[in-house]
């Protein structure tokens, strides 16, 4: 997969993305309430609408532009740690564009390490993000379509997230939870994992369509 | 336990509620820009600017001390989350007088990230920013990174406001910002949750017959949890591990804030306060300065945070100066 990803392209995944959180977002504000304030799926919500609407018709064709917009406007959605650690990732990738998907995938993490010190382990979004991208570099260099690298990339993201279980919290507000928050699965891994299911359905569901016209 | 608040649609709560802080106080206070808190008359060009970030749920901080004197904007995130960099970005500008603008944080994740990626923006724009960190918490251990902010950012707002105010250029106000809180050390106490207005959920659990010593603003677990206490005994165990950290001895001087954390009533403050005055007394500490009252609340969590801070002569002038902010009134 060294090709580059189109601007349809990555709507399409964003538009997955958005149906995915949208059919979960009560289950990511319960898990927040075991560590957190139970506001995690709204917040994810809240990302999705802005994510959309960057990449809604009718605005630019330029996948750059587009996804300058969507970090600019998922850092102001005003929603703690969360958001604007979305919004980084999305204008590190941005930054990147011109480069094939994982290439793009691994400047937005790159721009998000600069940011938090938070690494895989401490129970934190980085628990799924870093095995997808991971997952995705593997794929690449294995010469894996685009299709079969994101779908590597869920798989990873739902297996980190769910190890996230037995992990302790290090890090943001709920490391002052400490033991407490062993047994719930970190919300902010989960929305990631989530992400990585939408990204792969978008991706797919419309070839899939475009194929069988 | 079933949520009982007067709100209207959970997502308007932040809007609603600023709009309404704003209207009580039309002579002070305005929004501006994307829901900003500013002051009504806008500082005299050439004086540094004073802005600071936070969620919103904590009323009245921390909007409440935007005013002459204090702060000039104040950047209102969701319920108990951080605004995002564009609005404080935004603030900035607005702050800007001529002579640069400092930006007070409290150490929250959320307040941090936000505040460093504002600071980079502000950096690319060429703006004359400095920021300072409150973070006193004592309960988060040693490290200053894991110490939170607490009602410590009320003196540090008081004395670099004033110092703003009265024209001195933005090193000085960063210092004076810095020396009122590496000067200081809270302890939070709670003894009953608080629910979360836009989720109805509560924020953490404790028994009926406890309390737990180092919960944070947000309901973020302590060290110290232990059945409840009398208001003496509480004052004593938190006052004495105050004390130590900031390492007190007799003949130095001391403003203590108790601050209510929405639930726990005034009776119970001056109660706590009378016998902080009397340890201090006891050991040859002077009280030169005291404030009770709610400065930030946690909705209707139950309990108190406890600061002391040790007061130099230019921090307790700064400290007289007059402010017309709301909630922190000196004439």
């Amino acid at each position: 997969m060294s090709e580059c990803i189109t601007k349809d392209e990555f709507g399409r995944m964003v538009a997955g993305a958005a149906t995915e959180i949208r059919t979960k977002h009560v289950m990511l504000s319960e898990l927040d309430c075991a560590a957190g304030d139970g506001d995690h799926g709204a917040t994810m919500l809240r990302t999705m609408e802005k994510l959309e609407k960057a990449f809604a018709p009718g605005g630019s064709d330029d996948l750059k532009i587009c996804l300058k917009d969507a970090g600019w406007s998922v850092l102001g959605v005003d929603g703690g740690a969360s958001s604007s650690l979305l919004g980084v990732f999305f204008t590190g990738m941005a930054d990147a564009v011109g480069n094939d998907l994982t290439e793009m995938f691994e400047a937005g993490l790159a721009a998000l390490q600069k940011q938090t010190k938070a690494r895989p382990g401490d129970k934190t979004m980085m628990d799924a993000l870093v095995p997808a991208i991971n997952a995705l570099r593997s794929a690449a260099n294995g010469g894996k379509s685009v299709r079969e690298a994101l779908y590597d990339a869920a798989a990873a993201a739902r297996a980190g997230a769910d190890a996230t279980r037995n992990l302790q919290a290090r890090y943001g507000r709920a490391k002052f939870l400490g033991e407490k928050t062993l047994g719930h699965a970190d919300p902010g891994a989960t929305s990631i994992s989530f992400l990585f299911e939408g990204f792969y359905n978008g991706f797919t569901s419309v070839k899939g369509e475009s194929n069988n016209a | 336990m079933k949520m009982k608040k007067f709100i209207n649609k959970p997502e308007n709560i932040v809007a609603e509620l600023l709009e309404g802080f704003a209207l009580s106080h039309p002579d002070r206070i305005r929004l501006v820009g994307n829901n900003l808190v500013a002051r009504a008359l806008p500082k005299a060009k050439g004086k540094v600017g004073v802005v600071t970030l936070g969620g919103s749920g904590h009323e009245p901080g921390l909007s409440g001390f935007v005013g002459e004197g204090m702060l000039d904007i104040s950047v209102p995130g969701e319920i108990f989350a951080a605004p995002g960099a564009p609005r404080c970005l935004e603030a900035i500008r607005l702050a800007e007088y001529g002579s640069g603008v400092l930006f007070i944080v409290l150490n929250h994740a959320g307040d941090v990230l936000s505040s460093n990626l504002t600071m980079e923006m502000a950096k690319r724009e060429g703006l004359n920013v400095k920021m300072t960190l409150t973070h006193e918490d004592i309960s988060g251990g040693t490290n200053p990174e894991d110490r939170r902010g607490l009602v410590g950012f009320l003196p540090v707002y008081k004395v670099a406001g004033a110092a703003a105010e009265e024209g001195q250029p933005l090193n000085a106000c960063f210092e004076i910002a810095e020396r009122m809180g590496r000067n200081m050390r809270t302890l939070a106490v709670a003894v009953q949750t608080a629910t979360h207005p836009s989720t109805g959920q509560a924020i953490f659990d404790l028994p009926d017959d406890e309390m737990e010593i180092g919960m944070g603003q947000h309901g973020e677990a302590g060290t110290g949890r232990m059945k409840l206490k009398t208001a003496d005994e509480t004052a004593e165990i938190m006052l004495d591990m105050l004390l130590k950290d900031l390492g007190v001895k007799a003949g130095e001087e001391l403003l203590v804030i108790v601050n209510g954390a929405g639930a726990t009533t005034l009776m119970e403050l001056f109660t706590l306060f009378r016998r902080v005055d009397q340890i201090l007394k006891a050991k040859g500490i002077k009280l030169v300065r005291a404030k009770v009252g709610e400065f930030i609340t946690t909705q209707e969590q139950a309990g108190f945070q406890l600061m002391i801070a040790r007061m130099d002569k230019e921090l307790i002038r700064l400290w007289d100066a007059p402010s017309n902010a709301p909630y922190f009134v000196v004439r």
